[in-house]
């Protein structure tokens, strides 16, 4: 018995349409490329913050709501964050140049502790170098984070803050993080950002 | 391009999420539920919180300004706690949840009315004012109240799991005393009101504030007093006796008129405080004996001076005006006192005085009456009682049948006689001499008939003033009479009383009275009291009574003095200082002079923490209800500044924000409502803070409430909001146009779908 066997032979490619293939591949390589590119510009797209008064220059995440009209020199949020919305807030008062940071540490230790539930300060006195050399003092901290609307029922929300305090021109300057103590880790770069672009 | 498609396709979804609907009331009764709080006074032991004292309370301000009663709050033998929490009702239907801390930051005892203020979380952080952003209601003008408009009583009515509790009912009467700043004391209701809604608030038609129930409850240690021990405060294991009880009053059946609260809110919310700096002559004496009324007496009407214009022992039918007047003795502001009324032997809660606070002095002559409420036929008979103990004088008086022809005096008023024998002068206030004189009316007396005079000087007769004549002025007319004293008339509180002897027995019957006051020297028929009134600016205390007078000053002040100097005074006398600010009185108060006769820089310091605001402040000095003089001052630009957030009218908005796929709600999402002059393309271009009308986050369940309440459209000012809402996850929702006018339902509710990015 004979069996015969038979077979559609490969079809040789010609150049065109190697060529079409390749381009393919590359464009689809490309494509991916710049959306990456577009996302992560999109995400890490910023807008400037000018204060000639106070002599501030810096960039903050964009879309975040910006307040100056408290008791800082100006303050961002992420309103689109659920939960606790990272903050960002630069604050500035009046000290001598003897005063160490660690006193203007304790009178914001004992102002927050009279407002913020469970304050607790988890570290304090760390060095911090600015980019521009500038020496400066980190304090680490945490709290509960409750609503203002007694008619609502939330859980309060835990809270991780950092404090970097320098003194300049007779001034302290205080730069605070506060984001829900869940996504610390990955907030905490938009903070490094933030800190990279201040002009002060 | 993307999140401009998202946002006009979401727009669509989000509008039609608004419901709009047809207002059906006026009064929106949510809004005065969320107002109103339970208000506990604790007592601190270290290691427990007892409650001491309960009743309700309600917020008049978004930044935590309480008006309630003052005899649950401060701290007194009746109520020894101290500390207050505030408790709120977070879920309809459910008792109130205990949220802050407050502290007592305005007062009036006889008005029996406090206005605390927010300080503290419960747990004892302190709280932010400024940031609160509580519901609030508005106080209405009490007089513009009427018989028979609708009321509904807001309150708390028990000390167990009690939720909050309405009551409606009418206004029946209004009861008038000599209460200052007022001819309205009390509002008289239909209403059914527990005791512990006492402090609560009472509304008109429009949801404003118009009242506020009142009843203090009668000390624990009375015999009669209802008071409930419900915790072992001695901790010997028991609930008893011996325990700390909580005093409950009896049903209320009166309301404290809103405007006696306005001053004191004022004061609260501009942080002012008020403080005498010159020293009292001596300190002031308390009671020796118990409370005790006498000279009980009826008139139809009161003067411009509070006193009665006639004496009647029965009125015709058809009469709505009737005034009970009476000495009172050995009074203080923590007695409790009633005025029980029957007609024919029937009690008439109508007629009646639940149990409240006193609001005179310790010692002088009252009255209760009421001028718009007509009189039914019969024998009335009132009965007044101090602290649960009826008093041993009864009134009686029969209302019905034709008017009375008997001789009568009415309408005394006094001064310094001119060559005509015309009384000149305020008619109640004369300054020292020799002399003083009274004219009187009088009407169907006969010549021949016995009349006496009386004059007393501080409640004592004065020797030879007691003078019976025979008539001869004809049948009506008017005449004078007059007390004369060759050492001069010392300063102080003098009574005529004028009696006419009864044609059947010849005993003398009350015809006529009045009180009046000698003070100050003689400037023509007017006494000069109050001299060299003048506000001064100072570094302290001492310096300001040396400081040049300001008419003007600046207004990076927090201290402001007024000076003056007074000549013959008598001790006793009582004085009205008040003070205002661009028209409105924040501060009132009568009390008995208390400093030498005559002196110089009698200093009062007006205060505030904040600094004092912006305004025009007058301050006027009164005896005997006649203004004498007064000064004025402009600080800054003399005006007060316009608070934006005062408003409390306006619809509210709350809602839930839920998952579309899920249809649960999502926690910790930012509901952005942009102010009117802003799109949402504007506010996406920059974020800006100050573009924002209010902002709300969801809560566990996804509940938010918008704490501004929105400004309704109309055709002149037409408003029309913008709405924002952006969650990690989901796709953002927006919308323009957002209008609420009257037909809109209020509060608004709004259920917001948001889709998975």
């Amino acid at each position: 018995m004979t069996i015969i066997a038979i077979k559609a032979g490969a079809a040789e490619l010609n150049a065109k349409q190697r060529w079409a293939n390749t381009l393919a591949f590359l464009f689809s390589a490309l494509a991916f490329i710049i959306g990456i590119n577009l996302r992560d510009s999109a995400l890490n797209a910023t807008w400037v913050y000018t204060n000639t008064e106070a002599g501030i220059r810096v960039e903050y995440p964009q879309n975040w709501l910006i307040d100056t009209e408290g008791d800082y020199v100006f303050q961002v949020r992420d309103v689109s964050q659920t939960g606790y919305p990272t903050t960002i807030q630069i604050s500035a008062s009046p000290v001598s140049l003897d005063t160490p940071p660690r006193y203007i540490f304790d009178a914001l230790t004992l102002n927050r502790s009279q407002t913020l539930a469970s304050y607790s300060v988890l570290s304090s006195g760390l060095p911090f170098v600015f980019p521009d050399e500038t020496q400066a003092t980190i304090m680490n901290y945490a709290f509960a984070a409750t609503y203002a609307n007694p008619f609502v029922e939330s859980v309060p929300i835990v809270v991780r803050g950092q404090d970097i305090l320098t003194i300049k021109r007779g001034q302290a300057i205080i730069i605070t993080f506060l984001t829900d103590s869940l996504s610390y880790d990955l907030t905490y770069p938009i903070f490094e950002r933030f800190i990279n672009s201040l002009e002060f | 391009m993307l999140r401009l498609t998202t946002y006009l396709c979401c727009s669509y979804l989000f509008t039609t999420m608004m419901p709009v609907y047809a207002l059906q009331s006026t009064v929106d009764i949510e809004q005065i539920e969320r107002a109103t709080v339970y208000v506990m006074q604790v007592q601190d032991t270290g290691d427990d919180l007892f409650i001491t004292c309960v009743g309700s309370g309600t917020i008049v301000s978004r930044d935590g300004l309480i008006l309630t009663n003052a005899h649950n709050t401060l701290t007194d033998e009746n109520c020894p706690g101290d500390a207050l929490i505030i408790a709120v009702t977070v879920r309809k239907d459910y008792p109130p949840i205990p949220k802050f801390r407050a502290e007592i930051v305005q007062f009036d005892i006889g008005l029996d009315l406090a206005v605390l203020r927010i300080t503290q979380e419960l747990d004892g952080r302190l709280v932010k004012n400024e940031n609160l952003s509580l519901p609030f209601v508005e106080v209405a003008d009490s007089a513009g109240a009427h018989l028979d408009d609708t009321i509904t009583v807001v309150g708390y009515p028990g000390i167990a799991n009690d939720p909050i509790d309405l009551s409606r009912g009418t206004i029946n009467g209004f009861v008038t005393e000599p209460t200052r700043g007022s001819t309205r004391s009390w509002i008289k209701t239909t209403a059914v009101i527990p005791s512990v809604m006492s402090g609560g608030g009472a509304y008109n038609q429009d949801g404003e504030l118009v009242g506020i129930p009142t009843s203090a409850p009668i000390n624990r240690n009375a015999q009669n007093a209802n008071c409930l021990p419900i915790q072992d405060t001695n901790g010997d294991g028991l609930i008893n006796a011996t325990d700390i009880c909580i005093t409950i009053g009896n049903f209320i059946n009166v309301l404290r008129p809103s405007n006696f609260a306005l001053p004191l809110i004022r004061a609260a919310a501009l942080r002012l405080s008020l403080e005498t700096l010159s020293t009292p002559f001596a300190l002031q004496t308390a009671p020796q004996g118990s409370p005790n009324f006498k000279r009980l007496f009826f008139s139809t009407s009161i003067n411009e001076a509070g006193m009665p214009t006639s004496v009647v022992r029965s009125l015709p039918a058809g009469s709505n005006s009737l005034y009970l007047f009476f000495d009172y003795e050995n009074m203080t502001p923590e007695t409790i006192y009633e005025l029980r009324v029957t007609i024919d032997g029937q009690p008439s809660p109508d007629f009646s005085l639940s149990s409240v606070r006193w609001s005179g002095g310790q010692n002088g002559l009252w009255y209760i009456g009421s001028n718009e409420q007509p009189l039914p036929n019969g024998t009335y008979e009132f009965i007044l009682a101090a602290n649960g103990v009826t008093a041993t004088s009864v009134a009686r008086l029969v209302i019905g049948g034709a008017p009375s022809a008997e001789p009568t005096f009415t309408d005394v008023a006094f001064g310094l006689l001119d060559l005509r024998n015309n009384p000149l002068g305020n008619g109640f206030v004369l300054p020292t001499g020799n002399i003083a004189s009274a004219r009187f009316i009088y009407r169907n007396m006969q010549d021949g008939m016995e009349w006496t005079t009386i004059w007393y000087l501080d409640g004592n007769e004065i020797p030879n003033s007691r003078q019976t004549n025979i008539w001869e002025y004809g049948t009506n007319g008017s005449t004078t009479t007059s007390v004369r004293s060759e050492s001069g008339l010392p300063p102080g509180h003098y009574r005529l009383e004028l009696y006419i002897a009864e044609q059947s027995s010849g005993s003398p019957r009350l015809a006529a009275t009045s009180d009046f006051t000698i003070a100050g020297a003689q400037q023509g028929a007017f006494p000069q009291v109050f001299t060299n009134n003048r506000f001064s600016v100072a570094q302290d205390d001492t310096a300001a009574t040396v400081a040049p007078a300001v008419g003007n000053v600046s207004d990076q002040i927090s201290t402001l003095y007024v000076l003056f100097n007074w000549q013959q005074i008598a001790r006793g006398t009582l004085w009205t200082m008040r003070w205002s600010v661009d028209g409105s009185v924040f501060y009132e108060q009568t009390v008995p002079w208390n400093h030498q006769e005559s002196g110089e820089n009698f200093q009062v310091r007006l205060s505030s923490s904040a600094g004092i605001p912006d305004g025009a402040y007058q301050v006027d000095f009164f005896l005997n209800n006649v203004q004498l003089s007064g000064t004025s001052v402009q600080v800054g630009i003399g005006q007060l500044p316009i608070d934006r957030f005062a408003q409390a009218n306006g619809v509210q908005m709350r809602g839930q924000i839920l998952d579309s796929n899920t249809l649960e709600g999502i926690p910790g999402v930012t509901f952005i409502l942009i102010s009117k002059d802003f799109s949402v393309d504007e506010f996406t271009a920059v974020w800006d803070q100050r573009q924002i009308y209010a902002m709300a986050i969801t809560d566990s369940n996804g509940y938010f409430e918008i704490d501004r309440p929105l400004e309704l459209t109309t055709d002149d000012n037409p408003i029309a909001y913008s709405a924002l809402i952006t969650a990690e996850g989901y796709l953002p929702l927006s919308a323009d146009g957002l209008e609420v006018n009257v037909t809109t339902d209020n509060p608004l509710n709004t259920v917001i779908y948001l889709s998975p990015d």
